[in-house]
């Protein structure tokens, strides 16, 4: 057995080891997402700020780009921490999936140069593929588009084969499901049409599919286990609540992708589609809410792993009001029309991936740290837990300032620029230099630097948490 | 087939839009745990956080313009009957999914100490 309270990984199988790899990636990149992040805000308040050396768009998509491929990483590794303990077998080419880490790593490393060093191109094809793709959000050149594919593909048959030559748990047979979407529907955002409104409707697969559909049902998957491991929740519950959250949200979500289709050019049709699933969205929450009173009202909770159980809940609430309040606030078409794509949708996207996604591969790691200790006591009167509670205060109190900070500047935005001023290009510039937005922009990066503080702390506790404990972790007896 | 929100109206629309998911949220959760604590008193809470939900979709069915055309007072009546009787299905639900639950009386889930 290993030595309580010391980092060591013999205690951990093939996935696992790998997967604390994804995690320290994905920690470093969370940390250039918050570097960007602050600079682009800085960029509001002083747009002279690096201008010509590093200017706001690049900013804007390494903050972007960044959020996408650490989260990434993140539900990688949270994939690969519970595969061998899925599926009862060692992970099928597991050579193979670190071959395939070393080499997403390198792209992310390169691609990520190319974006400071070189930035943009001529308008040729070859800037496409050696520069950038030009696609907001997804920005990668053509050959790290491909390379994204490759691995992901690998990262499949790393989870396919291994659920298929083990045990074929649900949380498995939904998680392998889920990831032929996900490779799939990658390639949607990856062609080009010279028509702007067809080039938008596929783009609009992999942005909103990904997230409001395969990333949501990935994370149902980690919640499940991660509820199996720090509450020792009955698995038959979790599974048969996973089918009944996998069909809600692909109910409502797939088609709710209308709603990304009332302004691009589609036909009027979409403004049918896109309100009746939008106002669908918030059912699996309504759901979510009854299930939780529920479980919680007929299981005394205990829990042997505090900061991961801290960070699930906190993945409830911040799912509920990012996507849920934020969401619906502005989904219908009619008042959609004046806030899609001003600030307003930024204090949706703040709020929405923090609590939809980032709780949760935060989550993950506190339950790989605890076992990557020894299997460390993480329960009640931790030794210097003040770390993982301040963390998780300061990010969340950083989160909701700039939520509310954007919103303001987003509600002003709408008003000046969209309802009074027309969409013009001087009524752009004049909801910019209103006092509304300046002051929601100057909150924003005060919440931004709270944020950061945040960050600092969780990447020191996740270092040092459970160093100074001499127990051993609770015990859950789970099925 | 649309007709956009009022300027004077879009603090109206924001405002009970939020309204409509927390009174709902507020509704579950009383819903749920008026059950879970055999508690009458909190089911009438409920219901009072359901008209709560009624007033806000009325609100921003006025606000948002949604009763001048039939589809989207469907989606009115949709919201208002789905909100009503969401708790009461995913109760349900529960339930059956828990049938088993008295085993855990007999066996409940250990949380030990290791030695």
């Amino acid at each position: 057995m290993a030595a309580i309270g010391i980092s060591n990984s013999a205690p951990l199988n093939g996935g696992q080891k790998l997967a604390m790899k994804y995690f320290t990636v994905a920690i470093a990149l969370f940390g250039a997402q918050v570097l960007f992040g602050l600079l682009a805000g800085i960029q509001y308040l002083n747009p002279d700020f690096l201008f010509g050396i590093l200017d706001f768009s690049v900013n804007r998509m390494l903050h972007i780009n960044a959020m996408v491929v650490w989260l990434l990483f993140g539900f990688i590794g949270s994939v690969y921490w519970l595969l061998e303990d899925e599926s009862g077998v060692p992970v099928v080419g597991l050579g193979l999936g670190n071959l395939s880490f070393w080499v997403f790593t390198l792209a992310v490393v390169v691609v990520v140069l190319v974006y400071l060093l070189v930035q943009v191109g001529p308008g040729e094809l070859k800037s496409i593929w050696l520069i950038n793709e030009g696609r907001e959000y997804i920005e990668a050149p053509r050959w790290a588009d491909i390379g994204i594919v490759v691995c992901v593909l690998v990262f499949f048959f790393n989870v396919a084969a291994t659920f298929s030559k083990g045990k074929f748990t649900n949380i498995g047979g939904v998680l392998v499901m889920d990831l032929v979407a996900l490779a799939g529907l990658y390639l949607a955002g990856m062609w080009y049409t010279p028509n702007i409104s067809m080039d938008q409707h596929w783009w609009w697969w992999v942005i909103h599919l990904w997230v409001e559909a395969t990333w949501e049902v990935l994370v149902g998957c980690l919640m499940a286990y991660g509820l199996i491991k720090t509450m020792g929740v009955r698995r038959k519950i979790v599974e048969t609540w996973l089918y009944i959250e996998v069909a809600l949200m692909f109910g409502s979500g797939i088609l709710g992708l209308g709603h990304h289709y009332f302004w691009i050019g589609t036909p009027e049709y979409w403004f049918t589609i896109g309100g009746f699933f939008s106002a669908l969205e918030p059912i699996p929450l309504v759901a979510m809410v009854v299930h939780a009173v529920f479980d919680a009202g007929t299981h005394k909770v205990k829990s042997t792993n505090n900061p991961a159980l801290a960070w699930i809940i906190a993945q409830a609430f911040g799912n509920f009001f990012g996507a849920g309040v934020w969401g619906f606030m502005h989904t219908l078409p009619q008042i959609n029309l004046y806030t899609h794509g001003t600030q307003w949708t930024a204090s949706h996207g703040h709020l929405a991936f923090f609590g939809a996604y980032v709780t949760m591969v935060i989550a993950f790691m506190y339950i790989a740290i605890q076992k990557w200790r020894g299997d460390v006591y993480m329960s009640g009167n931790l030794v210097g837990a003040w770390k993982w509670k301040w963390a998780l205060f300061l990010l969340h109190a950083g989160m909701i300032t700039m939520t509310m900070a954007l919103l303001i500047s987003g509600y002003e935005q709408s008003q000046i620029e969209r309802a009074i001023g027309g969409s013009t290009w001087m009524a752009y510039f004049e909801a910019q230099g209103h006092v509304w937005f300046m002051q929601g922009m100057l909150w924003r990066q005060i919440g931004g630097w709270i944020f950061a503080a945040g960050f600092v702390l969780l990447a020191w506790d996740l270092l040092t948490i459970g160093k100074r404990e001499t127990r051993p972790a609770l015990k859950v007896q789970a099925e | 087939m649309l007709e956009p929100v009022l300027l004077a109206n879009f603090f109206i629309v924001f405002f009970s839009a939020a309204s409509v998911i927390l009174f709902g949220a507020g509704y579950a959760l009383l819903f749920a745990w008026s059950r879970v604590r055999s508690r009458p008193r909190l089911m009438m809470l409920a219901y009072a956080a359901y008209a709560g939900l009624v007033v806000s979709v009325i609100t921003l069915a006025f606000a948002a313009n949604l009763f001048n055309n039939s589809f989207w007072t469907f989606i009115v009546v949709l919201m208002l009957v789905g909100y009503l009787v969401a708790p009461h299905g995913i109760w349900h639900l529960c339930v059956g999914t828990h049938a088993e639950a008295h085993e855990d009386e007999v066996n409940p889930i250990k949380v030990y100490q290791q030695r």
